[in-house]
């Protein structure tokens, strides 16, 4: 009778790992903001836009930025006039969510994947 | 007949790789929903208008009966068998888990939260998993089947904390909670594979004495190997639980973010993972005494690098990877010793003695490292007690015999 090993141990680990982040995500989804939303949020930009444009997209979205993550891409903000979450999704924000309780940057990741999800599947 | 003969007649369900599988997924579950705890902290104390103790009395509560009773559930799987012990603590971990949800009185919470999830989590642990793929295994394999388990137990932190954040966030604390104790009735479904190891009223493995429990808790305990496994244990619970708790407002005196200690925590299980799978594989191909020492004299080292530099966001990522590498890799290997020393009869009741040393050793960790701040007004006394016994853990273990106790053997 043969034995399962390390395939099997790497197989179980990145099924997991997939499901997780597949749960992570829809989560995300509910706890990602309508347009008219304001107060302080997550707000996730595309990989690898400089800090300043994000600064500057903010600014122009009316958001006052409360502190950079340790990924550049994910800002936490905030914000008291209606709307904020509309006008950073106009400034090209990927995607606007309530601060979880949990580090932000990594909230931020989840977020991306939520945002990278709807981007190729259209979910 | 032959093996293809004999695997055709095996349910999917309790072959070699549905089994252990399903003991992972188990351990999984059981090790994640505890890990989000934590987060209900300020949720829950603010509902109710309650002081922080209150909460915190009813986590300490649940570790401290997680440390009794895994002896006892260990005991209840090695004469029952460790899928229904599984199955029960289960059901009482998600009940135990959704009255949390709705007590409203110190009394009942303490209950729900710290006894009846404490209980719970004990009888479904990765212990009593590790015990049943343990007696399904073959010897060569057993030790990479227990390092697969306890890295399981080790991912399941990993995703369940992000998992209850982002629950709280989206349904609120109550259902966030209800979610998890129905989740964890997961481990019922999980477990059923594991009713097809056998338990010690049903057959002896080649080699064991035919001794009853009580024989076999009195001779590990005359068993010189076993008292020092069960002491470097302590050691294990110590250190691990002073991190976890002190760590943050240590890096937090130094400068370190908030949000940067949230990362560098989350390296811990990261890595925890990779350590514990890896300690599996070593435990199967060396003699367990010296890599659990090597272990040992590790964490001693990467402590004194961490606190003889000066703390910085670099130091301390390595210093969270390096300990998270060496987090729980102590298991696989102490649950081998105790394989190897007295067989796979009584196993989850011995090893829930040497693990109940570990819930003790987490209690002095998490407390002394409080008591001797207050003291010195700084962690370096805790720091050097830990690494001083990491030393004492390194060398307690080298002595260990492995081979089978002469009053559990056949003569």
């Amino acid at each position: 009778m043969g034995w399962p090993g390390h395939r099997l141990a790497i197989t179980l680990f990145v099924t997991v790992i997939v499901a997780w982040i597949a749960v992570m995500a829809v989560l995300m989804r509910r706890s990602s903001l309508p347009a008219d939303a304001t107060g302080p949020m997550l707000a996730v930009f595309e990989p690898g836009t400089p800090a300043d444009d994000i600064f500057a997209k903010l600014t122009f979205a009316g958001a006052k930025p409360v502190r950079q993550t340790a990924f550049g891409f994910i800002w936490v903000v905030a914000g008291d006039e209606p709307g904020l979450a509309g006008r950073l999704a106009a400034q090209g924000a990927i995607g606007t969510y309530r601060e979880l309780p949990l580090n932000p940057s990594i909230a931020g990741c989840f977020a991306l994947a939520d945002a990278k999800i709807t981007e190729y599947t259209g979910l | 007949m032959t093996m293809e003969r004999i695997e055709k007649q095996i349910p999917w369900y309790f072959t070699p790789a549905v089994v252990i599988v399903a003991g992972c997924l188990v351990a999984i579950v059981n090790f994640g929903v505890r890990s989000s705890f934590g987060l209900f902290t300020a949720p829950i104390s603010e509902a109710h208008a309650w002081p922080r103790e209150i909460f915190s009395f009813g986590l300490a509560l649940q570790n401290l009966l997680w440390g009794i009773a895994t002896p006892v559930a260990g005991a209840l799987a090695d004469r029952y068998g460790a899928a229904r012990v599984i199955m029960i603590g289960a059901i009482v971990y998600a009940i135990g888990t959704c009255l949390m949800a709705i007590a409203d009185t110190p009394i009942i919470f303490h209950l729900s939260a710290g006894i009846m999830v404490g209980i719970g989590i004990a009888m479904s642990s990765f212990g009593i998993v590790m015990a049943a793929l343990g007696r399904i295994v073959p010897p060569d394999r057993r030790s990479w089947a227990f390092g697969m388990a306890t890295a399981s137990g080790s991912l399941g932190q990993f995703i369940f904390a992000p998992l209850g954040a982002a629950l709280i966030t989206a349904y609120g604390w109550q259902h966030a909670l209800m979610i998890l104790g129905v989740s964890s009735l997961l481990i019922v479904l999980f477990a059923v594979p594991l009713l097809v190891q056998n338990t010690s009223s049903t057959k002896l493995t080649k080699g064991e004495a035919d001794i009853t429990m009580r024989q076999a808790i009195g001779g590990a305990f005359g068993h010189r190997s076993y008292v020092m496994l069960v002491s470097g244990f302590f050691v294990c619970g110590f250190q691990l639980a002073f991190i976890t708790v002190h760590l943050p407002p240590y890096l937090a005196e130094h400068g370190i973010s908030k949000e940067f200690a949230g990362l560098a925590m989350g390296a811990i299980g990261l890595f925890n993972v990779v350590g514990s799978y890896t300690s599996g594989i070593i435990g199967g191909k060396f003699q367990k005494r010296f890599p659990l020492s090597v272990i040992y004299v590790l964490r001693s080292l990467s402590i004194l690098g961490f606190i003889m530099f000066p703390i910085t966001t670099t130091t301390t990522l390595i210093f969270t990877a390096t300990m998270g590498f060496l987090w729980l890799s102590t298991v696989p290997l102490t649950m081998g010793l105790v394989t190897v020393m007295f067989g796979t009869r009584y196993m989850a009741t011995l090893y829930g003695f040497v693990f109940l040393s570990h819930q003790i050793g987490s209690f002095f960790g998490v407390w002394l490292g409080g008591r001797l701040y207050d003291m010195y007004g700084n962690y370096d006394v805790v720091w050097w007690l830990s690494i001083a016994l990491g030393l004492f853990a390194a060398l307690v273990h080298l002595p260990i015999k492995e081979v089978r106790a002469a009053k559990f053997a056949v003569a």
